[in-house]
């Protein structure tokens, strides 16, 4: 069920409904069933993966648990410091095999369901070698569970955290189920900690009108950001990058429009989930904070896609930098390397690790290689240049304090996101290739005026609506950065002149939403990872 | 507490760390720094500092720190 159907919105109200004619402490369980709902009609097929990670993940988390607290009673008993540590790495070594148990065979149906399409004749050998199965194996016959990449890191990351001690396991198997299938996080995040979600979940959900009227606030504007803008600028790109003898300008317009795409399309999603969550009270994890006002990489990826950034951050980025192979590495090259060089190296490999391993989670072909390459190779540059670039613009008397040179640092981003775009929208390296050819050798300014812009899907007017559109999408995030959010703003404003507004933008969205036929308005990029 | 004061002051010899607040949160030693500033204190100390001891409560002041070493210790 695309969440930007008429029938979710049906869906929506009764879950709505039912929720609050339940009694208060029964109401979790409404979502529970809601989303099981939700899930099976998206596709019962998708259900027994979605139940074998629940199952698993949640037994392995009690277990380990279970295993701190008999531990922490053996503890007690003791007073031998030895015999302490030896207590504490006999517990560690058996929750450790839980773990990894279970970990590794969650994580390699990620992988299967993910790249098994690339091995597709080595399977096919392997199963005429075993007899097992007398067809052809083909790769449409994969079964992709619904939103599989965003539920398995959630769950893994609790189980992680469970093995640290950050905090207890889940006892109750249903309130870990919510937790996992909750669908205004299941089909494309944010990937949600156990700590935070998990703990909203438990709270008493009680009616709140202001917070109800708020989300449904949240709610149209990421219907108007995804079905005004998104799908429209979409149909723009798509035609562009299907067409051939392309001027180079129409390029340039193309990769601008697909930034912006990308951006309302994901954010117009997180808008339309989280206020759909925020009606039941349940706030879900931020998963963007106007990323294209960073001024430079590292401050890009603490505001875009943050709950997937955090993930990698605290379970594969931490990790690598504190294993023992990198504590080795750091000891073996004191004194025999240049320190420059040590801290290159040191700072180089987690950081290339950890974007190699995004670049696959996004996709699995070269192109998404490539993105993650280059993203991990621009971070650490910014991480060993930002002191040398910071000395150097003292000596060269370039206030870097001044807002114009913030503005050039945002621009500066901004076009390096769209390179990181380029990498990966044109669908090969080599069309990549051949588009930045085209912008140097064919530009042809004349196309920005002489009407070859309006030959791509979009007429003069809906560009026109466009432009106003994304000038609107500013404004807000430039207020929201600078002086908190614009539903604050609005709530101080009197009731009507609210109403008002809210009706406004659903008739934009009617009457300006992107719905022609042929087209899908309700494949979401992200959805696809 | 003294050799742990020496690990951090050779880091970063212009932090005042018996002050300092927000160490990693606010990166006042940077991600390369975590990474030798840790296999300097397991050496120094004799523990293994494992994950779940890597959150930034424990690293963002001195104080913090050293009731890690301690803990550790025991």
């Amino acid at each position: 069920m695309s969440i930007t159907s008429l029938s979710f919105i049906l869906f929506l109200f009764l879950c709505v409904v039912l929720f609050y004619l339940f009694p208060v402490k029964h109401r979790w369980m409404v979502l529970l069933a809601a989303s099981v709902v939700f899930y099976a009609i998206s596709g019962l097929q998708y259900l027994p993966f979605i139940c074998f990670t629940t199952v698993t993940v949640w037994w392995a988390g009690r277990k380990m648990g279970k295993l701190y607290e008999q531990q922490d009673e053996v503890l007690k008993t003791l007073r031998d410091r030895k015999k302490k540590k030896d207590v504490k790495a006999l517990y560690k070594k058996e929750c450790r095999r839980t773990l990894v148990l279970v970990m590794v065979l969650n994580i390699a149906l990620l992988c299967a369901v993910k790249f098994l399409k690339y091995f597709v004749p080595a399977v096919n050998k392997a199963l005429s070698w075993s007899g097992l199965f007398q067809g052809e194996f083909t790769a449409a016959m994969i079964i992709v569970p619904l939103g599989v990449s965003y539920y398995t890191f959630s769950t893994v990351g609790y189980l992680l955290d469970v093995y640290w001690k950050r905090y207890p396991y889940e006892p109750n198997l249903a309130r870990f189920a919510l937790f996992a299938i909750y669908f205004p996080h299941i089909v494309q995040g944010p990937i949600s900690r156990y700590n935070t979600l998990g703990q909203e979940l438990k709270k008493e959900l009680r009616w709140d009108t202001d917070r109800v009227v708020k989300g449904a606030e949240l709610m149209a504007w990421g219907f108007f950001k995804k079905l005004v803008i998104a799908d429209w600028l979409n149909v723009f790109v798509e035609t562009v990058y299907a067409g051939e003898n392309t001027a180079g300008l129409v390029y340039v317009v193309a990769i601008l429009f697909d930034a912006i795409q990308i951006y309302t399309d994901f954010t117009g999603y997180m808008d339309i989930v989280s206020g759909a969550s925020e009606i039941f009270g349940v706030k879900l994890e931020q998963n963007f904070n106007h990323p294209f006002f960073s001024k430079n990489v590292t401050e890009f990826w603490r505001r875009w896609h943050m709950t997937m950034g955090g993930w990698f951050r605290d379970y594969v980025y931490k990790t690598i930098t504190v294993s023992g192979w990198m504590k080795n590495l750091n000891k073996a090259t004191r004194n025999r390397l240049p320190d420059a060089v040590r801290r290159y190296i040191i700072t180089a490999i987690p950081i290339l690790i950890t974007w190699f391993l995004t670049g696959l989670w996004h996709g699995t072909g070269v192109t998404y290689v490539a993105w993650g390459i280059y993203y991990g190779v621009l971070i650490t540059l910014s991480t060993i240049c930002t002191p040398g670039l910071q000395s150097l613009g003292r000596k060269l008397h370039i206030n870097m304090d001044a807002p114009s040179f913030d503005v050039y640092r945002m621009v500066r981003m901004f076009c390096l996101f769209c390179g990181g775009r380029l990498l990966t929208r044109p669908g090969s390296l080599h069309m990549s290739l051949q588009v930045v050819k085209t912008i140097l050798r064919s530009f042809q300014p004349w196309t920005l005026w002489d009407g070859t812009l309006t030959t791509y899907g979009l007429t003069v007017p809906q560009l026109i609506v466009e432009l106003a559109c994304i000038a609107l999408l500013w404004w807000v995030s430039y207020h929201e950065e600078h002086k908190g959010p614009v539903r604050d703003t609005l709530a101080q404003q009197n009731l009507v002149f609210r109403w008002a507004l809210l009706y406004g933008l659903l008739f934009a969205i009617i009457i300006f939403g992107c719905y022609g036929p042929g087209y899908d308005a309700a494949s979401f990029i992200y959805a696809a990872y | 507490m003294r050799e742990l004061l020496e690990i951090l002051n050779n880091l970063r010899p212009d932090v005042d760390f018996t002050t300092a607040e927000g160490i990693v949160s606010d990166h006042i030693i940077d991600s390369i720094d975590i990474s030798s500033m840790i296999a300097e204190i397991e050496d120094t100390f004799d523990i293994e500092i494992d994950m779940e001891y890597m959150t930034n409560e424990n690293f963002d002041t001195v104080e913090a720190m050293w009731a890690m070493i301690q803990e550790l210790q025991d």
